[in-house]
């Protein structure tokens, strides 16, 4: 009988003692992708050119006012907004048909977005068949806002089947306190072979820091770069993109402040922060110079020297001016038609960028 | 620091139970007696009435909450009981758009319903039916199942809940108007200071993106004294969410206080 009992109390302090779910993915510095199937399968032969594009598509809500990327008010949107927010993106990935997308903050899981999983419903809306997430902010709670559970990331879309989908982590920012840090953004590089018949290569993606005060953005230019080297001296060749949140080395204006403030901000003057997180580039438009300098950017420098209005990626919040180029693609080989489609600035804060691109 | 942050988010969560609990939870057709007060961390205070009932009040003023229970006539060897609870929840909904007083994006730290929601004037009653049979050192099963419904001044966005468990069920009447919750609860002494306790309870919620919930808990319970009990154990839930499924268990551990 006494046995039994401390049977019992074993089995109760065992439970109550064992873990819990985490609150937060931290993630491991490299994991599996999560692999991304489309409904129904499109047949897609081999090329010899692909078209890639690389789009932020902000969770598909288009220019909505939400409060955390601008000076909105909105924080948990309207399913049917989401959805024509959405639909609008979808059009647009249609008319351009690209083979490969690199796409970036699409929300899979978050009550933002109605919970929402975009990467289902833009597979079984588009022509893609196949893609590979990796989130960058995974979390059952944040505790702030009212935001709520979140999950939200990377994706890659293709035609051709995604193999050996990795997620590579770089370093959180440095310039948070514990708290904030643990339930903040964990930015990263998503990388996969694309299995297209007769000839494979390398898709990767990226989302880096906005809002790092400190060295953290070069951090993650670096680790973004490191991948691409390591690609390369495996002998193979890549298509890269992303929103890396820098601007390029010849941009003739680094500092948006002002253009950026929300209506009970004020920048530049005494008694104020100087700079507005993410809006002044003074002491980092260099930090691209070492992409530039190994590998083919789809827009060349000289080329956003000639047109630099004419390839500006970016305006924050309802802003339709586009003002700064964020997003790129690259390649360790060489790119044919480069374009930044400024047509799409009601569909996101950021504007694609696409790119032909040989396979050789 | 990841570990630390959990802790102590996992602190945060298991006590605020204490004020969630405080709604609906179950236990037997006894009543207290006549004049005796009984408090614990997770609890709401009971006081005994001299006509074989008592009344409860949750302790967490944002959420005040008052119950009235009383004893029924046996039927066929159980002991009956019923409850009202009347519940006003909408100063702690409103606490919740911004515990710490800051302002959409400052960030509004620890705001778990975003401030663009209105929440309005709202309260709910409850009424329980409770049956108990058998006694503590050869076993006691109680059986419970009660309605509660949802009176708001005006409708509360269904944009507005907090996915979580524990809150999500027991919130879910404002959301939805309507509540069904049924559960047992077995209680055993099997020495002179210990016993334990397996308890039951589904949340059925029509109309809700989560409809159900169920949820177990399993407490040994060490009795000091009539002055004093600790219970400790675990707590198991799954339900349904607006995202979907989920389970999740907890240690829990409370202190119960009786004079």
């Amino acid at each position: 009988m006494l046995k039994r009992h401390k049977f019992k109390l074993l089995l109760f302090v065992g439970i109550a003692l064992s873990s819990c779910d985490p609150l937060v993915n931290e993630f491991n510095d490299i994991e599996d992708a999560v692999m991304y199937r489309a409904n129904s399968i499109i047949d897609a032969s081999a090329k010899d050119t692909v078209k890639v594009m690389t789009w932020n598509i902000r969770f598909g809500v288009a220019r909505l006012r939400f409060f955390g990327d601008g000076c909105g008010d909105r924080v948990i949107l309207k399913k049917s907004e989401v959805y024509e927010g959405l639909e609008g993106l979808a059009e647009k990935i249609k008319q351009e048909d690209p083979d490969i997308l690199l796409l970036q903050e699409v929300d899979v899981q978050s009550k933002k977005t109605g919970y929402i999983d975009q990467a289902q419903w833009l597979l079984d809306n588009t022509d893609f068949n196949y893609g590979a997430y990796g989130s960058m902010w995974e979390s059952q709670i944040i505790p702030a806002d009212g935001l709520g559970r979140v999950n939200t990331g990377n994706l890659i879309l293709a035609k051709w089947r995604l193999t050996e989908a990795e997620r590579y982590q770089l370093p959180l920012r440095g310039d948070q306190e514990g708290l904030t840090q643990y339930f903040y953004l964990r930015r990263n590089v998503l990388k996969a072979t694309v299995a297209m018949p007769g000839k494979s290569f390398i898709a990767v993606n990226t989302h880096l820091t906005a809002f790092a005060t400190d060295t953290t953005k070069q951090k993650h230019i670096n680790g973004f770069k490191t991948i691409l080297d390591g690609i390369v001296a495996e002998g193979q060749n890549f298509v890269a993109g992303g929103d890396l949140n820098e601007i390029p080395p010849n941009a003739s204006k680094l500092d948006y402040c002002i253009e950026d403030q929300c209506e009970d901000e004020s920048y530049h003057s005494s008694g104020k922060p100087k700079h507005k997180e993410g809006s002044f580039f003074g002491s980092e438009y260099t930090w691209l110079e070492p992409l530039y300098n190994k590998y083919s950017p789809a827009i060349s420098l000289s080329e956003h020297s000639l047109h630099e209005t004419d390839n500006y990626t970016h305006s924050p919040d309802n802003k339709l001016k586009l003002d700064r180029k964020l997003d790129y693609l690259w390649t360790n080989t060489a790119w044919l038609d480069g374009m930044t489609h400024q047509e799409a600035t009601e569909l996101s804060d950021h504007i694609p960028v696409s790119a032909r691109w040989v396979i050789k | 620091m990841g570990n630390q942050m959990r802790k102590v988010f996992q602190f945060f969560i298991i006590f605020s139970f204490g004020w969630i609990s405080a709604q609906w939870e179950g236990e037997s057709a006894s009543v207290l007696a006549s004049g005796r007060r009984e408090v614990s961390l997770f609890t709401p205070f009971r006081m005994g009435l001299s006509n074989k009932s008592e009344i409860s009040v949750n302790k967490f003023l944002l959420m005040p909450s008052i119950s009235y229970k009383a004893e029924m006539a046996q039927f066929r060897g159980w002991k009956r009981a019923y409850r009202l609870q009347l519940t006003y929840p909408t100063m702690v909904m409103r606490w919740l758009q911004s515990p710490l007083g800051m302002k959409l994006g400052e960030p509004d730290k620890f705001a778990l319903i975003s401030p663009e929601f209105t929440i309005p004037q709202m309260a709910s009653i409850y009424g329980e039916l409770i049956g108990s049979k058998g006694t503590p050192w050869s076993g006691q099963l109680t059986l419970n199942v009660g309605v509660g419904i949802g009176m708001n001044g005006k409708e509360l966005e269904k944009r507005a809940t907090v996915d979580l468990p524990i809150i999500y069920p027991r919130l879910s009447v404002y959301y939805n108007g309507f509540l069904l919750k049924m559960g047992g609860e077995y209680w055993r002494q099997f020495k002179e200071r210990w016993s334990y306790v397996m308890d039951y309870d589904m949340f059925v919620m029509p109309r809700g993106e989560g409809r159900y919930t169920f949820e177990h808990k399993g407490l040994m319970v060490w009795t000091k004294s009539e002055r004093f009990r600790l219970l400790f154990g675990y707590k198991l839930i799954a339900g349904e969410y607006p995202f979907g499924a989920q389970a999740h268990l907890f240690p829990t551990l409370d202190l119960q206080f009786g004079w």
